[in-house]
């Protein structure tokens, strides 16, 4: 597929600036489009129990939200430093930016030093085919340097807001760089009522890291995507395939539960699996744990919508974004919901 | 201070690569290559890290140059890594197994089999102190059963069987033991094995950058005997 077919236009009114909470409603007061491959239909999340059936499973993520964009003063200016991904204590890929709405590459070389307060970051070396990111080296433990300078890594579309509106219901291990954010609309509310009508709730971890990254590569499947650190526990395992088996539905909370559990996808089923996915599903991957998807809004020319176009072909999700534009659903973390079923889901 | 480490075939490709990594990363190194020239220049390159690089060129397969090899991380410390990634590919243009010189057969197993292994048993004292890990480097021949790949890849089956046996016998040393598969790149190795043709579209050895530093986060006791693939989609870390 070429980068060209995963284009859209949106206007960037549709970008949601602050979370509903910031904007006078409750965190579940979000639409709720959902897709099958016969229509796209319109509720609200809170009608989302009511739209599954008893035996269904969501599957959510439990990776907590950590601070990880560090003020840095670099050769050439006070720059932004987001940590992507924690490789060890003292070592991380980053993303320098020129600041939260502007990001590189910036002109950095090897060995280069970046201040951060009173610790230092040196520059290794560029991530192979990622040239906007970079190893470095921390002289101190990120954990401290985040709770010190960090605030949350947001883009032009937003600014920072407390820690607080970076984390959902879920979140229980600190990991992710950016928010996990398909679960934000469950409230303890929606997830009684889910509970009520007998539907499961199962989780995984994976540390997210930085998604600001586009396809850059002409062809859509030749994209290098960076390695996440996932847990897919043994109870899940065993859930998923006690649901299938029962014929029920699987549904994954957000992008990063498919990587997760597509990773740890065997003919015999799901298995209990933890350590680095660089699972790249794209229009070419067969998407064989889970029969739908709740998601938010993505980006044109993101892995995220070559995700999609994997679970329900680019024309269904073409058809589903201009409907979600036509009706003005607002992007982004903060935004409304999308429920998308496979082809097949019964 | 992250410990002193022994890179064998360091003179380029992978090996220069993963020296380059472990440097950055604040490693003392001794890096030793047959190619003297190349050995030194890559020590020359890595002069800008803030750790200390010797340079010793020499063939593993002379038990002399081993001992001077580890008389040098026991002078800078102790051994904490030991990277056996020097390789020999064999007769070239690679012949069928069928046909090919037994001579020249167990050259590149003493290459690619016996030094590497005599590399740990002579340097196990160090190890122990230091809870190292041992990286054996593999290749998908090991597996495959590839025509003309049959002397390479029995080599380095047979090495990734060695690790999977040391891996058992040296875990209550606390001593560990990884295969790494690193996958095709773009080096002069692969290009000695396909003479000729174009392999401009595998990637350079940078390409295994992230499974570098991906497996010195590790706690190495758990995934000891594990057999990576450095450009595969999954590490796993077994429970």
């Amino acid at each position: 597929m070429n980068r060209s077919e995963l284009l859209f236009d949106r206007p960037t009114d549709l970008f949601a600036s602050a979370p509903p909470e910031m904007r006078g409603h409750d965190r579940d007061d979000v639409r709720l489009m959902v897709s099958t491959p016969e229509s796209d239909a319109h509720y609200s999340f809170t009608e989302l129990p009511g739209l599954l059936k008893p035996g269904d499973l969501l599957v959510v993520n439990e990776s907590a939200t950590l601070p990880a964009s560090l003020p840095a003063a670099s050769r050439l200016a006070n720059i932004r430093l987001n940590l992507s991904t924690r490789f060890a204590d003292d070592l991380w890929l980053a993303e320098p930016r020129w600041s939260p709405s502007r990001p590189g590459p910036l002109p950095l070389k090897e060995h280069e030093i970046l201040q951060i307060g009173d610790a230092k970051a040196v520059l290794l070396q560029q991530y192979p085919g990622i040239p906007r990111l970079w190893f470095a080296r921390l002289d101190n433990p990120a954990s401290r340097l985040m709770a010190k300078y960090g605030e949350p890594i947001h883009y032009s579309y937003a600014p920072a807001y407390p820690m607080s509106n970076y984390q959902t219901i879920f979140s229980r291990f600190p990991g992710s760089v950016e928010m996990p954010s398909a679960a934000r609309p469950i409230t303890t509310h929606v997830r009684h009522m889910l509970r009520s009508r007998g539907i499961g709730i199962v989780g995984i971890i994976l540390h997210t890291g930085v998604s600001s990254l586009e396809i850059e590569d002409e062809t859509v499947e030749h994209q290098t995507l960076y390695p996440e650190v996932f847990r897919v526990p043994e109870a899940t395992a065993h859930a998923v395939n006690a649901t299938h088996a029962r014929g029920g539905r699987v549904i994954a909370v957000g992008t990063t539960v498919v990587r997760a559990l597509e990773t740890a996808w065997t003919p015999n089923g799901l298995r209990a699996c933890s350590g680095a996915t660089g699972l790249y599903i794209h229009p070419g991957s067969k998407v064989r744990a889970i029969d739908g998807l709740l998601t938010g809004l993505h980006d044109p020319v993101t892995s995220h919508l070559a995700m999609l176009s994997a679970i329900a072909g680019l024309e269904r999700v073409k058809k589903a974004y201009s409907e979600a534009i036509r009706n003005r659903y607002l992007w982004h973390e903060f935004g409304d919901s999308h429920l998308l079923w496979r082809q097949d889901a019964n | 201070m992250k410990g002193v480490a022994l890179v064998t075939g360091a003179g380029r490709g992978l090996g220069r690569i993963i020296a380059t990594f472990l440097a950055g990363q604040g490693h003392d190194i001794v890096i030793t290559a047959r190619t003297s020239i190349e050995i030194h220049d890559v020590a020359q390159f890595l002069e800008g890290n803030d750790v200390r690089i010797v340079p010793i060129p020499g063939d593993i397969t002379d038990p002399v140059h081993r001992t001077r090899l580890l008389q040098q991380t026991r002078a800078m410390g102790s051994l904490s890594l030991l990277v056996n990634n020097a390789s020999d590919l064999g007769e070239i243009p690679r012949p069928e197994l069928a046909l090919a010189s037994l001579e020249r057969f167990r050259l590149t197993l003493e290459t690619n089999l016996v030094a590497p292994i005599a590399l740990i048993q002579e340097s196990l004292p160090q190890l122990e102190q230091t809870r190292g890990l041992v990286v054996n480097i593999s290749s998908d021949a090991s597996q495959g059963g590839y025509e003309r790949w049959g002397i390479y890849g029995s080599s380095k089956a047979a090495l990734d069987l060695a690790s999977k046996t040391l891996a058992a016998e040296l875990k209550p040393r606390h001593i560990f033991v990884v295969s790494v598969d690193p996958g095709d790149m773009r080096t002069r190795m692969h290009q000695d094995a396909f003479l000729g043709e174009d392999i401009s579209d595998r990637p350079l050895p940078e390409v295994t950058l992230p499974f570098w530093a991906w497996l010195v986060g590790q706690d190495p006791e758990r995934i000891t005997g594990m057999r990576y693939q450095a450009q595969g989609t999954l590490w796993e870390v077994p429970a």
